[in-house]
């Protein structure tokens, strides 16, 4: 039983479900006990400007937020987590008789479609560039991509969207028109196009997701090149990969098995803290491309000071990190077989 | 003269004189150390530069509220080099007045938070046990939720007015990176040589910390704080332009955020009133992670010996 | 054409035609911010089928890139300046400085495998011991796992391992001396006819030591292979090699069988490293270490490399630099007196016996 109790595994999860009922509780307690209660707020709201009686702005209270007022505390939480679990997150306050869970499955997977298109081709990008020029260390290509992948590290990414816009949109123009189409390449789709899984529908929501999905690729190719090349550089120097040439190994199996595996190990660590990132970096970047995913709708919500979608979305992003933390864990544990016992070897 | 007296003599002869040279020797030693990567000494120069400007400049040109309605989005000039703003104002008085909330906010955050960091990182690697492992778990929580969620859920919360309640707020989410390292420093270090002396020698546990510890970390401290600058500039920002820091100061990000919704993006005379302050901003996050590499060889001796 | 024939070195023990690996002026040079550093300085030597060769020398001295030299294994910034390194198998002869790239790689482990230092970290962290058994082979030829695991299982017997563990686990689950045995029984899978090991002991404890030593010995006179290996520590050269080459500064100073080398040195370097080994019964007095450091190898001094710490040196030592000389069946020597080095020794191995009365 100590054996099972200790598993790597098991400790992950217990540690990720614990993160979960953390933050779903700090939640329930900011709404609850901040100077500024938004609930009471609205209640109050709706008793002066509607002239509701306070039951009714309760009852509606109750519904727009999940949340009991005149219960007892232990109980509210009880009935906010049970709701939680069965997925009700209350209703929007903005649009009115809108749950919050559907907003969210309205906008998530725009969100999820962009930062993970992103995510893999920054990663495949960084790790090949980062070997590449790991190998090729005195060449004229090292200092040229270094450079550049810490200018574009470097400088926040809601400003790359900012200058991208304003660059490429307003500033470039060639007879009359803008290099980029940028007031075309809002929204998720253009408006007409039947959502399906036909290609003309794929190409289409690739063209609408192609600015945000440049500004995130940018912004995280240079640190992955870099980690790739430093890691890679560590790995060549290592004994195994010497003693795996004097094996007579070919060179093409020594930098997959034997550099590339290794060097790559600790970069798939890093993929779960730059999901984290991703989704932060959303809800700027989406604002500025008017990209409808969870990021811009979020920014919205805390503007319009919508509570319930705030607390509604910003629970669903945090499940959606810890679960990737979790996943890459995982993942990183059956990549690594150092790690699986928990412990060291021997 | 007995040697007595020549002894007492030679210490009172230390003067004042003799302090400010020290002091100046150590700048220059600093000065030139840091001149040994030449990136990073550039870095180092232009963050330098940024401080001067953002704190003296505001003395030497404030900044110029007349709207002047025949002037808007003027094209830069030899007297208005960064042109006008949406209500004829001139520009590069703005760029110099913008940074000074900012980069106090930044320092202030980043101070903060080291502090923090440091504290409870060599309190939990010295006293182990519960407490460690309670403070590494907290550490992981707050390193698990995704930040400017956070940070902008937070906001919308909690009315934001100060500078310094940002600044503690900004601290507050980001001390755990740093406990981190500090604590895994500090772990590892406890098994080096010249500390087992130290506890061989029984000279305290505050002594062990502050006397031999943490001097060796600390390239690993000063590039944190760096870090923690750039991070904090980069959340401060991001929270002027969602407009849920209220606006009123002059601030690089504000002057971002009033571009945009007054069209500067629209106008192609108007594209320098944004892109200034953004520019700004992003050579100051690049000099900053050019300065750390510099900093990286003052700090760490063994580093320098390159040939 | 390539060139294979080599000249006759006169203190070999056999015909150069018939020795397994035949070096020729080996000149390698590394390249370092101060400057050129040459660690291997011409070179020569013969290794028979089935011997086993010693190098000996301090660290620094440019054994260990010799080595690495053989197999062309150095790191970016070193050259093999010249030479000739002619391997002879089945009749033919090889230069393999002139080899392909796969032709190489074949050579290697095949023809030649090396044994590093500490096996610590010789595995892939990531694979199986037996998907690197599995690797190894199929790197030179075809094979089955099947036929790989027939294989490796008696090998792995042989050096007191368990087969079927050791197979199936992953580097890190094995102790160091599990480790380096398993480098062992690796490099005799494609039964090479000539091993390289460098430092084979010196990372290990004394205990450990003991057993590899013996297992050496043991798989030699099994596998009849050729050995040679390098060392700063002369008690191996007396456990396991049939002929010794002390190295200096990147020169071989003395070459010899091992008990010429032992009881009739003839360079004083080689006497130096002798008296430095202290004997079971001596006395710490009579414990002496050679005086000074090893030479910069960038900045080399002029005449005899050995001079600056000789007690022998003179004005002549200074100035010229003494090639390796004939003095002996199989026995050579590179310096001006060895007649007085021979004095010195008959008379430090006269006292050692004296005390006891029984030669060591």
């Amino acid at each position: 039983m100590r054996a099972v109790l200790s598993s790597y595994y098991v400790r992950q999860f217990g540690k990720a479900l614990f993160t979960i009922v953390f933050v779903t509780s700090l939640i329930f307690f900011l709404i609850r006990l901040m100077p500024t209660n938004p609930i009471e707020k609205y209640v109050n709201d709706l008793m002066i400007n509607e002239g509701r009686s306070r039951e009714e702005a309760l009852n509606e209270a109750r519904n727009i937020f999940a949340i009991d007022l005149d219960a007892p505390m232990y109980m509210q939480y009880l009935d906010y987590v049970s709701k939680l679990a069965k997925g009700d997150l209350g209703m929007s306050l903005l649009s009115r008789g809108t749950p919050v869970a559907d907003i969210i499955k309205t906008v998530l997977p725009w969100t999820v479609f962009s930062v993970g298109v992103s995510l893999l081709v920054s990663f495949i990008v960084g790790a090949l560039l980062g070997t590449v020029i790991a190998y090729r260390r005195g060449s004229v290509l090292d200092p040229i991509v270094s450079a550049l992948s810490s200018l574009l590290s470097a400088i926040p990414s809601y400003l790359q969207a900012i200058l991208l816009i304003v660059v490429l949109g307003v500033t470039i123009k060639i007879n009359g028109k803008s290099l980029v189409p940028i007031t075309q390449m809002r929204g998720a789709y253009t408006p007409g196009i039947q959502p399906g899984f036909t290609w003309a529908f794929v190409k289409d929501a690739f063209f609408h997701a192609a600015l945000p999905i440049s500004v995130y690729i940018l912004t995280t190719v240079g640190g992955w090149t870099l980690a790739m090349k430093s890691n890679t550089i560590n790995t060549l120097g290592e004994d195994y990969v010497t003693v795996a040439r004097a094996r007579g190994l070919s060179d093409g199996r020594i930098t997959t098995a034997y550099v590339g595996r290794n060097a790559l190990l600790p970069l798939v660590s890093q993929l779960a803290i730059s999901i984290g990132f991703a989704f932060g970096g959303s809800l700027l970047i989406e604002t500025y491309f008017v990209y409808p995913g969870i990021g811009k709708r979020l920014g919205a919500a805390v503007t319009n000071r919508d509570y319930p979608v705030m607390q509604g979305i910003f629970l669903m992003i945090t499940f959606v990190v810890i679960f990737s933390n979790l996943f890459a864990d995982l993942l990183y544990s059956v990549l690594d077989p150092r790690i699986r016992v928990g412990g060291k070897g021997e | 003269m007995s040697d007595d007296a020549v002894r007492s003599t030679t210490v009172y002869q230390r003067t004042v004189k003799d302090v400010l040279l020290g002091i100046w020797g150590s700048i220059a030693r600093f000065f030139r150390l840091m001149a040994r990567n030449r990136l990073g000494f550039v870095g180092f120069l232009i963050i330098l530069f940024y401080f001067i400007v953002s704190f003296l400049g505001p003395l030497v040109m404030p900044v110029d509220n007349n709207t002047k309605v025949d002037r808007i989005f003027e094209r830069p000039s030899w007297r208005h080099p960064l042109g006008m703003d949406h209500q004829g104002r001139d520009v590069l008085s703005q760029v110099v007045n913008g940074g000074r909330d900012i980069l106090t906010t930044a320092l202030l955050a980043a101070l903060i938070s080291t502090a923090i960091g440091i504290t409870l990182g060599a309190l939990a690697s010295v006293i182990g046990g519960g407490v460690d492992n309670l403070l590494v778990m907290v550490a992981d929580i707050f390193m698990a939720i995704p930040q400017i969620p956070l940070l902008v859920v937070l906001a919308g919360f909690v009315q934001v007015s100060s500078m310094a309640l940002l600044a503690l707020i900004l601290a507050v989410l980001s001390w755990p990176g740093l406990f981190r390292a500090v604590r895994a420093q500090v772990l590892s270090l406890r098994e080096r040589d010249y500390v087992e002396a130290a506890v061989l020698l029984d000279l305290g546990t505050g002594h062990i910390i502050f006397r031999e510890i943490l001097p060796n970390m600390m390239s690993y401290i000063a590039i944190s704080f760096a870090f923690s600058m750039t991070g904090a500039i980069y959340s401060q920002t991001a929270l002027v332009l969602l407009g849920l820091v209220p606006f009123s100061s002059q601030n690089w990000g504000v002057m971002i955020s009033i571009a945009w919704t007054r069209g500067a993006i629209f106008y192609r005379d108007a594209a320098v009133y944004i892109l200034a302050p953004v520019f700004t901003i992003a050579i100051f996050q690049l000099a900053m992670v050019w300065m750390t590499r510099s900093l990286e060889e003052v700090f760490n001796p063994r580093l320098r010996a390159r040939a | 054409m390539e060139e294979t024939i080599v000249q006759q070195l006169p203190w070999s023990k056999g015909q150069a035609e018939e020795a397994l690996l035949s070096v020729r002026d080996m000149w390698i040079e590394y390249q370092a911010a101060r400057g050129a550093v040459k660690a291997v300085r011409g070179v020569d030597f013969d290794i028979f089928p089935g011997e086993s060769m010693a190098l000996i020398g301090e660290s620094g001295c440019g054994k260990t890139t010799l080595g690495l030299g053989i197999i062309r294994l150095l790191v970016k910034t070193a050259e093999i300046k010249r030479g000739q390194v002619i391997y002879r198998r089945d009749g033919a002869a090889v230069d393999v400085r002139s080899m392909d790239e796969e032709q190489l790689r074949q050579f290697r482990w095949q023809d030649c495998a090396m044994v590093f230092q500490s096996a610590l970290s010789a595995f892939n962290p990531v694979l199986r011991i037996r998907d690197q058994m599995y690797e190894t082979v199929k790197a030179h030829r075809s094979a089955s796992r099947a036929e790989v695991t027939e294989i490796a299982h008696p090998l792995l017997r042989r050096v007191q391992l368990e087969p079927e563990r050791v197979l199936r686990a992953y580097p890190h689950e094995l102790s160091g001396g599990m480790r380096q045995r398993v480098l062992i029984a690796m490099a005799l899978l494609l039964n090479p006819p000539m091993i390289i090991l460098d430092e084979p002991t010196t990372a290990l404890d004394i205990l450990t030591q003991r057993t590899i030593i013996d297992l050496l010995r043991a798989l030699q006179s099994d596998f009849r292979f050729a050995m040679m290996f390098i060392s700063h520590d002369l008690s191996l050269a007396a456990e396991l090699a049939n002929h010794v080459a002390t190295m200096y500064a990147g020169c071989i100073v003395e070459y010899g069988t091992v008990n010429q080398i032992f009881y009739e040195p003839r360079h004083p370097y080689t006497l130096g490293l002798i008296k430095a080994v202290p004997t079971v019964t001596g006395d710490f007095e009579d414990l002496s270490s050679i005086a000074g450091t090893p030479p910069d190898l960038i900045d080399l001094p002029s005449g005899c490399k050995f001079h600056v710490r000789c007690p022998l040196a003179t004005r002549r030592c200074k100035e010229e630099e003494p090639e390796l000389m004939h003095i002996g069946p199989e026995h050579a020597a590179a310096c001006f007196y060895t007649d007085e080095v021979e004095r010195q020794a008959d008379r430090a191995w006269e006292e050692i016996r004296n005390p006891q009365g029984e030669p060591l």
